[in-house]
Order: C-alpha cells, then sequence, then structure tokens
C-alpha cells in the first residue's frame, strides 16, 4: 500500500519509515482535502445549484420557487431579443478577439524579440495595461472616448478629421467597437508575453538554416516561424475565446449595456437579469449557456494542459 | 530576425527605423496614461476651458488628496489589503498542499482529479454568483469581506494548482525520497523540501495573485453592497457615481486606485512575467 504512494518507489534499504498512518492510501487525499472543499464547496457546488435554479421561476429572494422545466432556455433561445443581441455581440466579440489582440501581441512579440536597447521599456509598457483593475481600464477609456474632451476627439479634429468625432460611447454604431478597443489595450500584453516565450523556445538553426538557403523574412516568418509557434496559437486563440465569452466588467463599467441594450453581452445580461430585475431563474439559464459555450471551447485547451 | 549578410550601415538603419516605429507606437499606447494624468494635475475649470491637451496654469496636486479624502478610499485601500493578506497566502498554501500529491505521489485518481480542477480554469464566474450569495446570506456573512475570500480562493486554484505541479515536478524525487527514509513524514517533507525550493514560483504566483485579488470586480459587485465592505474597484466606481461631472477630481481617484498595481508591476515584472509565460492565465 504504502508503496503506491512513493513516485519511486525502488528502494529495498529501510531505515527509519514515517509511522504506519502516514504511509496510507489516504494520503494524496488529506493534502487535497483543503483545495478539493474550496473549490467544490465555493465553485462546483453552486455551479450545480445555479443549473437547478435555472429550472425555476425565483426572485432570488423570496422561497417560493415555481418550477418550469425548460421555459427559461425556451425564452432564452426563441423569445428574447435582447438575449440574441447579447449572443451576436459575444460572437462578434469573440471573432474580433481571435484576431486584433491576438495579431497586436504577435507583432509586438516580433519586434521586441531582440537585443536592442531599450526592448525592455518597451515590452513592460505594452505590458503595463494589463495589470490595471478593468474597473479603471473602464474609466480611463469613457474618458478617452468623452465627446468634448476626450484625446480621440481631439486628436481627430486636430488632423482634419473633426467630421467623424462623435460620444463614441453613446453612438448606435461605435459602442461596441469603442469597447472592444479598451479591451484590445486591455489584453494584448498577455498575448506579447505569451508570444515571446513562444518565440523563444523556437530552435535557433532553423533560422541559420532558412539563412543559408537564402529564404526572405517573409518566407523565414510564414515556414519557420509560424509553425514553430503552434503551441502557443493554442493557448493563444483558448485564451482569446474564453476570455470573449467572460467579457463583464468593461461594459458593465463603460456602457451598462446601452445604449439601447446594443452592447450587452451574455454576461452582463445574466448580471441585470439576476441582480437588476430579480430573475433569479432566468439569469442562471443564461449563466449556463455562457458556461457551456465556454467549457465547450476550453476542451482542447484544458487536454493540452493536463498533458505538459 | 534580419537576413545576416547585410552590411552594417543598413543594418544600423533598420534598427533606428524599428527603433522610432517603437517609440512612436509605445506613447500611443501610453496615450490613456497621459490624457488621466494631465487631467488629474489641473483645476476643472482650465480643464473645461483649455482641455487636456495644455500646460495645466496651475498644478493642482491638491486634487490626490482631496480624491482620497472625499472618495473614501481609506476604506476601500484597507479593504483590499486586508483581502489580499488573508486571501492570498491561504490560497497559495491551500493549492501547494493539492499539488503536491498530484505531482510526486503516485494514486489512482490523480489525473482526475488534475483535469477536474483545470476545468475551473473555464468556469465563468457568473455560473456561480446567484448561489454564492444565498450562501453567503445563510452563514450570514454576506455584506463582509470574508464572503469574498472562500470564492476567490476557488477561482483561483485551478492556474496556481497548475503551475505548482509544473514546479514540483521539476524538484527531484530523490530529495523526497532522501527525507522519507529519514523518517520525515509527508507533511514534513512537503512543508521542509518542497516548499523552500519553491520560493521562486511561491512568489511569482503571490504577486499574480494579490494584482487578481486587488482587481477584481464581477464577483465583490453581487456580494457587497455597504459602503464599509467595498473593495478598491468597487469604490472607485462609486467614487464615479458621485463625481461624475468632476473630471479632475476623477481622474485623480482613478490614479490612486491604480498606483499599487503599477507600483507592483514595475518594481516586480521579472517574477510574473516568467509566471505567466509558465503556462497559462488567470480566468
Amino acid at each position: 500500500m504504502a508503496r503506491d504512494v512513493l513516485t519511486e518507489s525502488r528502494s529495498p534499504v529501510v531505515h527509519g519509515r514515517p509511522p504506519r498512518w502516514q504511509r496510507g492510501w489516504y494520503v494524496p487525499y488529506l493534502f487535497l482535502a483543503p483545495a478539493l472543499f474550496f473549490y467544490c464547496g465555493f465553485l462546483v457546488y453552486p455551479m450545480l445549484s445555479s443549473l437547478w435554479i435555472s429550472f425555476f421561476d425565483w426572485d432570488g429572494l423570496s422561497a417560493d420557487m415555481t418550477f418550469v422545466g425548460l421555459d427559461n432556455y425556451i425564452k432564452l433561445f426563441l423569445y428574447d431579443e435582447v438575449a440574441r443581441r447579447a449572443f451576436l455581440n459575444n460572437v462578434i466579440w469573440t471573432i474580433a478577439s481571435l484576431i486584433v489582440p491576438t495579431g497586436v501581441g504577435l507583432g509586438f512579440a516580433l519586434a521586441l524579440n531582440r537585443r536592442t536597447p531599450g526592448t525592455t521599456a518597451f515590452r513592460a509598457i505594452v505590458y503595463s495595461p494589463a495589470v490595471l483593475p478593468l474597473v479603471a481600464v473602464g474609466l480611463i477609456w469613457s474618458w478617452m472616448y468623452n465627446p468634448q474632451f476626450g484625446a480621440v476627439n481631439v486628436v481627430l479634429k486636430a488632423i482634419g478629421l473633426g467630421a467623424l468625432a462623435r460620444g463614441w460611447l453613446s453612438d448606435f454604431d461605435t459602442a461596441l467597437a469603442a469597447t472592444f478597443i479598451t479591451g484590445v489595450w486591455a489584453g494584448a500584453g498577455l498575448f506579447m508575453v505569451l508570444y515571446l516565450a513562444g518565440l523563444q523556445s523556437i530552435n535557433r538553426e532553423y533560422y541559420e538554416a532558412a539563412r543559408i538557403d537564402g529564404a526572405s523574412a517573409f518566407q523565414i516568418f510564414r515556414h519557420v516561424t509560424l509553425p514553430g509557434l503552434s503551441e502557443t496559437h493554442v493557448i493563444v486563440l483558448s485564451l482569446a475565446v474564453i476570455q470573449a465569452f467572460k467579457v463583464f466588467d468593461l461594459i458593465y463599467v463603460m456602457t451598462y449595456g446601452g445604449p439601447g441594450q446594443t452592447t450587452q453581452v451574455l454576461g452582463t445580461w445574466m448580471y441585470f437579469q439576476s441582480f437588476q430585475y430579480y430573475h433569479a431563474g432566468y439569469g442562471a439559464a443564461i449563466a449556463w449557456v455562457i458556461a457551456a459555450i465556454v467549457l465547450a471551447i476550453a476542451v482542447p485547451y484544458i487536454r493540452r494542459m493536463s498533458r505538459s | 530576425m534580419q537576413p545576416v549578410a547585410l552590411n552594417p550601415g543598413r543594418r544600423r538603419a533598420e534598427q533606428t527605423l524599428l527603433f522610432g516605429c517603437l517609440v512612436v507606437l509605445s506613447l500611443i499606447w501610453l496615450m490613456p496614461f497621459i490624457t488621466v494624468f494631465l487631467s488629474a494635475i489641473r483645476s476643472q475649470g482650465d480643464l473645461i476651458s483649455n482641455g487636456v491637451f495644455t500646460i495645466p496654469k496651475t498644478f493642482q496636486w491638491g486634487n490626490f488628496w482631496k480624491a482620497w479624502n472625499t472618495g473614501d478610499f481609506p476604506i476601500y485601500f484597507r479593504n483590499s489589503l486586508i483581502l489580499i493578506a488573508v486571501k492570498v497566502p491561504l490560497g497559495i498554501i491551500i493549492a501547494s498542499l493539492a499539488a503536491y500529491p498530484l505531482a510526486k505521489m503516485r494514486f489512482r485518481l490523480s489525473l482526475p482529479i488534475f483535469v477536474f480542477f483545470l476545468a475551473g480554469l473555464a468556469i465563468p464566474v457568473q455560473v456561480t454568483l446567484q448561489p454564492l450569495l444565498v450562501m453567503m446570506k445563510q452563514i450570514g456573512i454576506s455584506n463582509s469581506l470574508a464572503a469574498l475570500i472562500p470564492p476567490y480562493i476557488a477561482f483561483g486554484l485551478p492556474f496556481q494548482i497548475f503551475v505548482m505541479r509544473g514546479f514540483f515536478r521539476l524538484i527531484p524525487s530523490e530529495l523526497l525520497e532522501a527525507s522519507r527514509m529519514d523518517g520525515a513524514s509527508e507533511f514534513t517533507t512537503f512543508w521542509r523540501i518542497m516548499l523552500p525550493l519553491s520560493l521562486p514560483a511561491l512568489a511569482t504566483l503571490a504577486i499574480i495573485d494579490v494584482l487578481a485579488t486587488w482587481n477584481e470586480f464581477l464577483i465583490a459587485l453581487v456580494l457587497i453592497s455597504t459602503n464599509e465592505a467595498r473593495t478598491v474597484p468597487l469604490g472607485l466606481l462609486q467614487f464615479q457615481g458621485e463625481h461624475a461631472s468632476n473630471y479632475v477630481l476623477l481622474m485623480a481617484g482613478i490614479i490612486i486606485s491604480i498606483v499599487p498595481v503599477i507600483a507592483i508591476f514595475l518594481f516586480l515584472q521579472r517574477y510574473f512575467i516568467s509566471g505567466l509565460t509558465s503556462g497559462a492565465v488567470k480566468g
């Protein structure tokens, strides 16, 4: 029994050994117990409890819950215009997240993957927004987008594009894009760091060989760098999608879902339903749809991480 | 990644060009910080008549002091610091305890349990909020910092267990064998050998966790509704609600709330950038 517990049980020589009760099959579980307690008690259990709640009509406060079966889900998929809009916004946000912040991160990583003066400072500058609370990021960019004083409009006017100036966050057409750009500013730094790590793990000799064969800079990028980053792409793109479906803070702070619900995403719509309108059952159903989508997308990512 | 065969002159020109581009890009990237700073150090009247991008008539450093006091920031800072002081060490010890058997012991459920924890990386906070709120009310700790600690620990565990397990696996098993031979219990081995050898990983995780705890918003938004228990992000939003049109004060408040994370980042960045790349990242 005790041997199962040891990673390498090859020593026949036994001096003193731990007392018997410390060698049983349960030893690993004693170590795992606190983590399992918190994880199951405050993440897994609430999650399952949400699933239960999603089958009820409930205000989240009172004692009477009415069982309604799948009604909340039916409403969500068939009758709720805002939820449809929110889902569409999540999809738009996700597709854009796969391209923009990841591309910006890769671009910075390629430019900063060398030993030239200032590289460390540049990396720090690009990464710095990623350490801020998203509430602060949202407020900072709300100020950038301020119709009168914001830097965006001031710059546009200064370069003669004053006609484009507008209230970026109150305009139906630009609110979502403006919020998304804020997310790029806050998120690209992480992707840069991940890509830098990926670039540094590519064998130098491949570059040497490509150069000796007379490959152009673009050919080297296409046939050495990109394939060398395939592992990193999996992580970066998975993270981008997972984050895109979880998005909440920026939209809550910058637009509150408006104007006219045009920037609602599932994350904010769930919050408003559960905690502003007291439709706890319906909110739980939205939450479970988010969770199901994210978990499904995350399968390859989790599989990859469990192998490492 | 320039071709080697280029002559040095052209190469230097390219380097200079790249450097110039990076300087310009950095300035654009820093624009939001610059805007906020230039707004926070002038008077409201100056801002309204002259805009943000002028030299302030007078430097109103007093804005920061005023924001700090009128905005209840002492309460918010105290709360966030207490939360960090309790949550970060507790969470990391719990994660390390769990990572030890997952890395160094052989038992049947090792891999399933590890995957079970990893799945938490993909669980959106939203799906736990309503039950957490009910639970905290039942325990009687809703609206207090104590309500935040258990869910923060739970949501921190997947990433932390992943990193610690990875680090523990790099520690040679011979060291553990030797300790076990000497009759040390598993816990002593863990405490006396594994943890001291893992200080770099522990430090990195601690820094990342301090930032994540300082920044967390949604769980706190749902579980906390009294001013006395607000953390910094909630307090900042509250401050914004009360002073939405007093731009200079609001900008000073924003700077106050980000100074601690910026300072941690500037002084300790080499620790946590290595940590971020060691796998994936906080959800």
